[in-house]
């Protein structure tokens, strides 16, 4: 379980993952101590997100507006939801946005953390502060300064293009470009969160085991393989799986951005969730959507820890 | 960080201590015989300093009934209204986008006010054009705040300088003082100023489609069956789509707000909009004026914009009873003219001269065209979905695709929500 | 023999090696479209509304005004805004990294029977999205009539899988040793909590603090939903009711408005930013 990285060992155990926890003890005391510990958290998880979850899985077997009479309809919602063509669509949309958002967030902010994490960085505080900005404006007014670049008739970007000849047209409105625009803007606007993440991850690895890496001769490449990436697990696990539960709840940078158009290519299940909850007051079709994609979600984030547990046995082979 | 943890701990009990206490203001109620109403509306701008005036005026004009408003937006309005009306808090008065209306009435969400339309002497005053909108399967769930035709407002300076002198009358006038006011300086098939700003989706109202759908004697549903696929819809989209495709009179692929950006950046001459384009251009430094949809074909029609306030069906009947004294105070003559001139838009009452409104061009202007106005969709339950397949249609068609076709997917669209319970 | 070490490998000074300029420079490109947008945020509430949408577009104003500022002062109760803002989101923020490092330190320190199937459910609880759950959340605050409080906007967020499971990851990661030794000495569990774990997780805090309070300060939907009058709005949800008729939104105030919105947290990342060097400074000698 244990890094290799020489005479470090003995200084330093390695994290566990999430399916190994070592027991300290045993007994009634430890897990009321826990329960202490966890007893205001739980108390507010319980009352304010289980109990309104329990509410909408009971929704989602009856024919309900949220505030008028409710009518039982077993699985009826889950059966409509798989027959509708716009939902099924946008089940298969919020799959490509994943699919891109996921890894490119990922990528980009792993990559962006080794940069503005590197000692020999001047200013990098400042420079972590600058990247971290989109993170901090508001989504409503990042979609004014994206539609002021991007605009096909009034925009910067065009304007600027068009003295290169260069004719970048309506990227928000065409069918084909219009979810990788959205999903280029989602990751402008998170990666500085995931970077700091991993800075603060970067961070929590003793110097030493580089030092120690480098006398044994070890190369930049070989030091990120067996040093960064193995004490990196935990945080990266996280990320990832954040970033999923992120991107399959794609709202509102959908909602500032393009409303779902066009032709509903860049319809997502919460916009789908949204539009049937709040706009046509089906409170059951909503629900059972939402109980569809929380399956989904937790299908994906259990495969993403096996892979995550795994990938720390591969490192540590 | 002993010291700091402790700190935190008192911090958050002494808050949530506070913050306990600071929820019992939220009492309001009926005490000592008089009633107080919440009321939500979305008029965020000078009409709502306006509306909010009136509302204080009503509260010093008599002892019973204390109206208070909460001005959120109309999205705001959408997004807050069903969990509150769940948990049995909803205000007892909220206005609302027309079209929006019906899906709530469906629901039982909002009282029937027949009985406040057959004994109320000022109800009886409201033109009946705006009445239609509060109907939903032929019960009356609200009462009109505003009701206004779909216009055309123009930049008059592009006007003068492409030597229009008068504004178009008929549709094929229109097309070509749009294709005159195409520029096209560099000749690289973009113009730099576009005769038109036509929106293909989410266009203002919802009503710009259906306003040209109208001039040729379309529609998109009549009496609960879907009419979107008729001769004379086809008709209208290739009319018009070929005018983008073609002529380039309008870019394509802008929504409502997109094209009065551009209207309001100067480059485009015209857009299809509210009364209140005249203002947001003049702050843009554009001077423009308004104008009525020119005739199509069959009709001189436009859409209207609609703003109904109905009653929630959770109020007592004591707050129904004090709601309705508000409305008749809200339609008194004097009101009525008051709100017009402060909204910008036509009095909603036949008991206001035209002459009292005079006072303001653009409202005057639009009073004259009141007529013409067609309300969007009434009664229909499932508007959103409705107006969703318009949208698709209009976007496939300026998108280059066969209107004819395009009309005939969105049709099945329609046809489904219509019948839809 | 760590901190010695380091000191001989160390370079001198950063400037000293080319790599270093390399790296700045790759960095400040990165920098510079990232930061674009922002740019056109700021510059854009300086703008006369007549060059907001104005074609040919340009980054820099050509007529700098405050007028933007003028208007969202003389239209919204800004100061009260603000106020509320630090309110909420400070108090979230407060009362999140409280009980959520507590209850981390059970998943991640204390082996008891459920703890795995504890954590997978809290996880599961992110998954649901909260378009889903407003309606009967709602109900519930409201049933304790909190609705247009304080309570209503913090009590439900004082708690967050989020951050239980953030910082549950990290505390994974601090050494065993510190705590054995300190229970060794017949520390307490709560003691080790308090002077073992929160110390030595103050990177981790810090940045759940910064991604709470962001999160909070910004967010639109849940202080437009849980309150009613304008004396309870907080800066963004405030700034919505500068909205026109038909959606039309003057962009020259709302990004003045953005802006303000915008410095706190800035400011509140860049004193973090500080602490962060400053808590690995220390973490490396230890």
């Amino acid at each position: 379980m244990t890094t290799q990285v020489g005479a470090v060992r003995r200084d330093y155990r390695a994290p566990r993952s999430l399916s190994d926890p070592r027991p300290l003890g045993r007994g009634l005391l430890r897990t009321l101590t826990a329960l202490c510990f966890l007893a205001p958290a739980l108390t507010i998880l319980i009352l304010f997100v289980a109990s309104p979850m329990l509410a909408a899985l009971r929704t989602s077997f009856f024919s309900s507006s949220g505030f008028g009479p409710e009518t039982f309809v077993g699985g009826a919602n889950y059966a409509r939801i798989f027959q509708d063509p716009l939902l099924v669509k946008a089940m298969g949309n919020t799959a490509i946005y994943a699919a891109l958002f996921t890894p490119v967030a990922v990528v980009v902010a792993l990559l962006v953390a080794l940069v503005v994490a590197d000692e020999r960085l001047p200013f990098r505080g400042l420079l972590r502060s600058a990247l971290f900005l989109p993170f901090i404006v508001s989504l409503a007014v990042a979609a004014f300064a994206w539609g002021f670049l991007l605009d096909p008739q009034l925009g910067l970007l065009n304007y600027w293009l068009r003295g290169l000849g260069i004719r970048l047209g309506n990227v928000l409105q065409d069918p084909v470009l219009a979810m990788p625009t959205v999903v280029l803007v989602a990751v402008w606007k998170s990666f500085g969160f995931y970077m700091v993440v991993f800075v603060a991850g970067l961070q929590d690895i003793p110097r030493s085991l580089y030092e120690a890496a480098r006398v044994d001769g070890a190369g930049a490449l070989r030091r990120f393989r067996s040093v960064t990436l193995p004490l990196l697990n935990n945080t990266l696990t996280f990320v990832v799986i954040f970033a999923l539960i992120a991107a399959l709840q794609a709202f509102d940078q959908i909602y500032v951005l393009t409303q779902g158009g066009p032709l509903h290519a860049t319809d997502t299940v919460v916009t789908e969730i949204y539009q049937s909850g709040f706009k046509e007051l089906d409170l059951g079709i909503a629900s059972a959507l939402s109980y569809v994609l929380l399956g989904a979600t937790l299908l994906l984030s259990l495969i993403q820890f096996a892979l995550g547990s795994r990938r720390e046995k591969d490192l540590a082979s | 960080m002993k010291r700091t943890v402790a700190a935190a701990l008192a911090l958050g009990v002494g808050l949530a201590a506070a913050l306990t206490g600071c929820a019992a203001s939220d009492a309001g109620g009926s005490g000592s015989g008089k009633t107080t109403l919440t009321f939500w509306h979305g008029y965020t701008a000078d009409d709502g300093k306006k509306l909010n005036k009136i509302i204080d005026e009503f509260n010093a004009s008599q002892s019973k009934v204390t109206v208070k408003y909460s001005v959120k937006t109309w999205q705001v309005i959408g997004d807050s209204l069903l969990p509150a009306l769940a948990a049995k808090k909803a205000p007892q008065i909220v206005a609302l986008p027309a079209e929006q209306l019906p899906v709530y009435a469906g629901k039982n969400a909002f009282a029937d006010l027949g009985d406040y339309y057959s004994s109320s002497s000022a109800a009886k005053s409201i033109k009946p054009e705006a009445v239609t909108m509060e109907e939903v399967g032929g019960k009356k769930y609200g009462v009109p705040t505003g009701f206004v035709p779909l216009s055309v407002v123009y930049n008059k300076k592009m006007f003068d300088a492409a030597g229009i002198t008068s504004f178009p009358k008929t549709w094929d006038e229109w097309l070509a003082a749009a294709k005159k006011l195409t520029v096209d300086e560099n000749g690289d098939g973009t113009p730099e100023q576009y005769g038109l700003a036509l929106p293909d989706r989410q266009t203002v109202g919802n009503g710009v489609w259906a306003s040209l759908f109208y001039g040729n004697g379309g529609a998109i549903e009549k009496n609960g069956k879907a009419v979107l696929d008729s001769a004379a819809n086809v008709e209208t989209l290739t009319y018009w789509a070929n005018a983008v495709t073609k002529d380039k009179i309008s870019p394509t692929g802008l929504d409502g707000i997109k094209s009065d950006n551009l209207f309001a950046s100067g480059k485009a001459a015209m857009e299809v909009g509210g009364p209140w384009m005249v203002a947001v251009a003049a702050g843009n430094k554009i001077d423009a004026g308004m104008a009525a949809i020119p005739a199509g074909p069959k009709a001189q029609a436009a859409s209207a914009i609609g703003v109904s306030m109905g009653i929630t069906s959770t109020a007592t009947a004591a707050e129904k009873k004090a709601a309705e004294t508000f409305f008749d105070y809200f339609y008194s003559k004097k009101v009525a003219a008051e709100w017009s001139l402060g909204s910008g838009w036509p009095p909603l009452t036949t008991n206001v001269a035209e002459s009292a409104v005079s006072s303001n061009p653009t409202v005057a202007t639009l009073t004259a065209l009141a007529d013409r106005a067609r309300p969007l969709l009434p009664g229909v339950i499932k508007s959103s979905d409705v107006l969703s397949a318009v949208d698709d249609a209009t976007q496939r068609a300026l998108g280059g695709e066969d209107p004819a076709a395009a009309l005939k997917a969105s049709q099945l669209l329609v046809q489904s929500a219509l019948s839809a319970k | 023999m760590t901190a010695a070490l380091a000191r001989t490998l160390r370079p001198r000074h950063p400037w000293a090696r080319p790599s270093s300029w390399i790296l700045f420079v790759l960095a400040l490109i990165g920098v510079a479209v990232v930061v674009l947008p922002i740019l056109i945020i700021v510059l854009t509430a300086f703008k006369p509304t007549a060059e907001v949408n104005a074609f040919p577009p340009s980054l820099l104003p050509k007529a700098w005004t405050l007028d933007n500022f003028a208007v969202i002062f003389q239209q919204l109760p800004f100061a009260r805004l603000i106020l509320n803002s630090f309110v909420f989101a400070g108090g979230v923020t407060l009362l999140a990294l409280l009980f959520d490092s507590l209850a981390a330190y059970a998943l991640a320190r204390i082996d008891f029977t459920g703890s795995r199937l504890l954590l997978v459910l809290i996880i599961a609880s992110l998954m649901i999205p909260f378009q889903a759950t407003l309606v009967p959340l709602y109900q519930l605050v409201a049933g304790f009539g909190w609705v247009n409080s304080f309570a209503a906007l913090i009590i439900p967020r004082a708690a967050d899988a989020f951050g239980i499971f953030f910082l549950r990851q990290f505390f994974l990661a601090l050494p065993r040793d510190l705590d054995n030794a300190a229970r060794i000495d017949g520390a307490s569990e709560f003691r080790i909590f308090r002077s073992v774990i929160l110390p030595n997780a103050l990177p981790a805090l810090l940045t759940l603090g910064v991604f709470t309070f962001v999160n909070n300060w910004n967010d639109l939907l849940w202080p437009l939903v849980f309150t009613n009058d304008q004396e309870m709005a907080t800066i963004t949800s405030g700034l919505t009711l500068l909205t026109g008729p038909s959606g039309i939104v003057p962009y020259g105030p709302l990004m003045a408005g953005a802006l303000i919105a915008l410095t706190p947290l800035a400011i509140l990342f860049v004193i973090v930013q500080r602490r962060f060097v400053a808590s690995i400074a220390t973490s490396g000698l230890k």
